[in-house]
């Protein structure tokens, strides 16, 4: 589990992101996927591909092994 | 296969055949993708229109009819799947065009339906929070109760009512639940307008005035709708604009382009900000709404989920779903094609013995049975193909194989979004070159519409599986190297699919690596009630344009390689169809095809198979049929095996008859995917391109492979 702490990338990639619910603040978890990334966002999966998964700073929240 | 009927609302595109709404009310259905719009515009309307468990599965609007509780008609329109107006792909892009009324070809809705996912409450508001700033009566339909509260969560549909000032409808379009009540909600006449207030945030709000100001003033706009518009052009940045839409006024564009100067010499996230206080809107909205009763822990897709992108597993169960696939194709389908066969054999025979000889007879048994016959064989193995293919459509697999395939596709420089037009394309490159509406990045779009003909599609299984035939006589070979060739055909059009997205990408349309968002979504039983219909429509499609298109090409190709009758009646069959039209033509074209090992008579059947693939079939079976001359109509294969070169050198040998199986994975053979790439990229450029690179590249590969086979002595 983590939270989302800061997006960088193109302009229009990274305002959809936060339409989508994937903007600062926001809780992950990640579920599968080393270059391809596969995340559940608020009871959605969202599959991120290399680059734009390398825009997503997420800390990591204590206490998860995640 | 054929598919030389365009898609419906292909064919209803042109403005004369838009129907004058008229004062039919115009109810829009908009909605985050997959949420289940277009199940409830079928249950609406009484249609069929195509429902797939994947994002993306509706890219054009699709108007369909619907009567109210007191039988008056009203118009429904189906749009694509958006998360926000700011649309990032065409497919948005049509959402976006219809709600602003900037498209000339649809009126503007009367009404909107916005239908959300009730499982992911929060994120589909944010679209209806955009949706009401259009000032328009709104329904709310929350769809998927049933997903809501397995996975722990309890809705209050009247609490949300009472927050958002609009009539909101629980359903579960895919039970039929709740339609009754929504039907209901749209008969009223007195549609209350939502109590939408929210802030437009302070540091932006003087620029949303003044682009309002200009639109009304400018571009003939109503306040409420330029307003919307107004917002939503600060964030549209790159204002993606979609055929046939209308363009702003210049004086909008310049105040529009000064206040983006302005903040970007003042770096103000404008975009960031916005979207923040929507999102504060609506937790505000949502508050009470909600209640999660329990945490469920992982649910069954995440469960499946650890096996089927499993790096490892994942790529087995892949590779399993093929080879069933195959396997299928072959064993399943051996019974009921043996069936058909021999009722078309003995239908033929039938004709032979009540018809006197002469051209007559030999119209009906060559031209025709030996034409279409040819090829109605070959239904049960599309059957078979459209069944799989919609399994892994209904089942939510697609979006998984484009996950999977993500890694191997950024090698060749797109995303795994572009894997879902690729894989429809196995089945049909048409709704392939459709689906690539998703794709957001337009250089990406085109370098997949270039190489998706290259996926071997249904029409292809008749030339392959002919050829195989004639390449391996029955019974001498094991149905597993049958299988084998023919896998190896599909991995050649795949890796040739790769190999020229990775040129293309490398040289006409350089850009920078893609970034994809992909929402997955959770897996469900097949549906097979959608399956089926899926598939008695692609057999009808089929058997219309065996009876239609396939028939007039048989019947036509017949008269050419008849007439004109040689002066000398007793010459044999091989120097009348020598002297017939059909022949010459051929004989001028032989010089071309022969370096690939081709003959002229396979040479007029690879230009007849222009029309479509699987015409090669019905044209070597009116070819060879009508030499044959034999008493006892025969399979296609025998008629193949026994024809030879002038020299008396066999004319199908294995050689040949495998590089033709290679000249058709690669050569652009299909008109109406020509046209739907024209339609698709809006010029004659690109499908001009692709039929030369196609058919270039089918040559080329051909001869390299004839000559090298020659050399090495087979
Ligand atoms: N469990 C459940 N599934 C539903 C419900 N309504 C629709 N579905 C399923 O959700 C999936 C998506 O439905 P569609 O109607 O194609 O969704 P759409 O919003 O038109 O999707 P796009 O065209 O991709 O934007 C299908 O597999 C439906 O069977 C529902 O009420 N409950």
């Amino acid at each position: 589990m983590g939270r989302v702490c800061a997006i960088t990338g193109e302009e229009s990639f990274v305002q959809r992101l936060r339409e989508m619910g994937l903007g600062e603040a926001a809780l992950v978890r990640k579920v599968s996927g080393t270059t391809t990334i596969l995340c559940q966002v608020n009871g959605t999966r969202i599959a991120l591909n290399h680059d734009a998964a390398r825009g997503i700073m997420v800390e990591q929240l204590p206490g998860n092994a995640h | 296969m054929v598919c030389v009927t365009l898609p419906s609302h292909i064919a209803l595109e042109g403005k004369k055949r838009v129907r004058a709404a008229g004062d039919l009310p115009v109810y829009a259905m908009v909605g985050n993708p997959n949420c289940g719009k277009t199940t409830l515009f079928n249950a609406l309307t009484g249609l069929r229109q195509k429902v797939g468990n994947y994002p993306g599965v509706t890219v054009e609007k699709k108007e369909g009819e619907a009567y109210s509780q007191h039988g008056r008609p009203m118009k429904i329109i189906d749009l694509p799947g958006s998360y926000s107006l700011a649309a990032r792909s065409p497919d948005e892009g049509v959402l976006r065009d219809v709600l602003l009324g900037r498209r000339a070809d649809t009126p503007a809705p009367h009404r909107i339906i916005c239908v959300v996912d009730a499982s992911n409450l929060e994120r589909n508001l944010y679209l209806v929070h955009q949706i009401l700033d259009l000032g328009r009566p709104v329904i709310v339909v929350l769809n998927m109760m049933d997903v809501a509260i397995g996975s722990g969560q309890r809705i209050d549909p009247t609490k949300l009512e009472a927050a958002l000032g609009v009539p909101v409808i629980p359903c579960e379009a895919i039970r039929g639940k709740g339609v009754v009540a929504l039907r209901l909600a749209m008969s009223r006449a007195d549609l209350p307008l939502a109590r939408h207030r929210w802030d437009v945030p302070g540091p932006i709000a003087p620029a949303v005035a003044e682009l309002q100001a200009s639109l009304v003033q400018t571009d003939g706009r109503a306040p409420l709708v330029a307003r919307a518009e107004a917002l939503l052009l600060l964030t549209d940045i790159d204002t993606l604009r979609v055929e046939g839409s209308t363009t702003l006024s210049p004086q909008t564009h310049a105040v529009l382009a000064q206040w983006r100067q302005r903040w970007a010499r003042e770096k103000m996230d404008w975009s960031g900000t916005l979207i923040r206080a929507r999102y504060e809107a609506i937790s505000r909205l949502c508050a009470g709404v909600i209640n999660r009763t329990r945490d469920l822990g992982p649910s069954w897709s995440d469960r499946i989920d650890r096996v089927l992108v499993h790096s490892v597993w994942g790529w087995l169960f892949f590779a399993l779903v093929m080879a069933a696939l195959f396997l299928s194709i072959f064993i399943l389908a051996e019974g009921p094609m043996g069936w058909i066969d021999t009722r078309i054999t003995d239908l033929g025979g039938w004709v032979k013995a009540s018809l006197p000889a002469g051209d007559l007879q030999d119209l009906l048994v060559n031209g025709v049975i030996g034409g279409v016959g040819g090829i109605l064989v070959f239904l049960p193995q599309i059957l078979i193909l459209f069944f799989f293919v919609g399994l892994l459509e209904s089942t939510g697999y697609m979006a998984r194989a484009a996950f999977m395939m993500d890694w191997p596709m950024s090698k060749v420089g797109l995303h795994g979004k572009s894997f879902i037009p690729l894989l429809g394309s196995y089945a049909c490159a048409i709704p392939g070159i459709m689906a690539t509406r998703t794709i957001e990045n337009a250089k990406d779009r085109l370098v997949t519409i270039l190489v998706a003909p290259l996926m071997s599609c249904s029409a292809r299984l008749p030339v392959y599986l002919l050829m195989i035939a004639t390449l391996l006589p029955k019974n001498e070979v094991s149905t597993p190297t049958k299988i084998g060739i023919m896998f190896l055909m599909y991995l050649v059009g795949t890796v040739g699919a790769f190999g020229f997205a990775w040129l293309f990408k490398r040289t006409l349309f350089k850009s920078a690596p893609p970034l994809m968002i992909m929402e997955l979504p959770p897996y469900q039983a097949p549906r097979w009630k959608e399956i089926a219909r899926q598939m008695v429509e692609r057999a009808w499609l089929f058997l219309k344009n065996a009876g239609t298109i396939i028939l007039a090409i048989s019947m036509v190709l017949w008269f050419l390689t008849t007439f004109p009758k040689h002066p000398d009646p007793k010459v044999g069959v091989d120097v009348q169809i020598a002297h017939s039209l059909a022949g010459r033509a051929g004989h001028l074209l032989e010089p071309v095809i022969k370096p690939l090992g081709f003959d002229w008579r396979i040479g007029i059947s690879l230009v007849t198979s222009f029309a479509a693939r699987e015409v090669f079939v019905s044209s070597l079976g009116v070819i060879f049929g009508v030499e044959l001359k034999s008493d006892d109509p025969a399979p296609l294969r025998v008629a193949l095996q026994a024809a030879r070169w002038p020299n008396g050198a066999i004319l199908f040998t294995p050689l040949v008859c495998f590089n033709l199986m290679i000249f058709y994975v690669f050569a652009m053979q299909c008109m109406s995917t020509v046209a739907v790439v024209k339609r698709e990229t809006n010029s004659w450029r690109w499908p001009l391109f692709q039929i030369g690179y196609m058919t270039g590249s089918a040559w080329l590969i051909c001869l390299v492979v004839y000559q090298t086979g020659r050399a090495l002595g087979f």
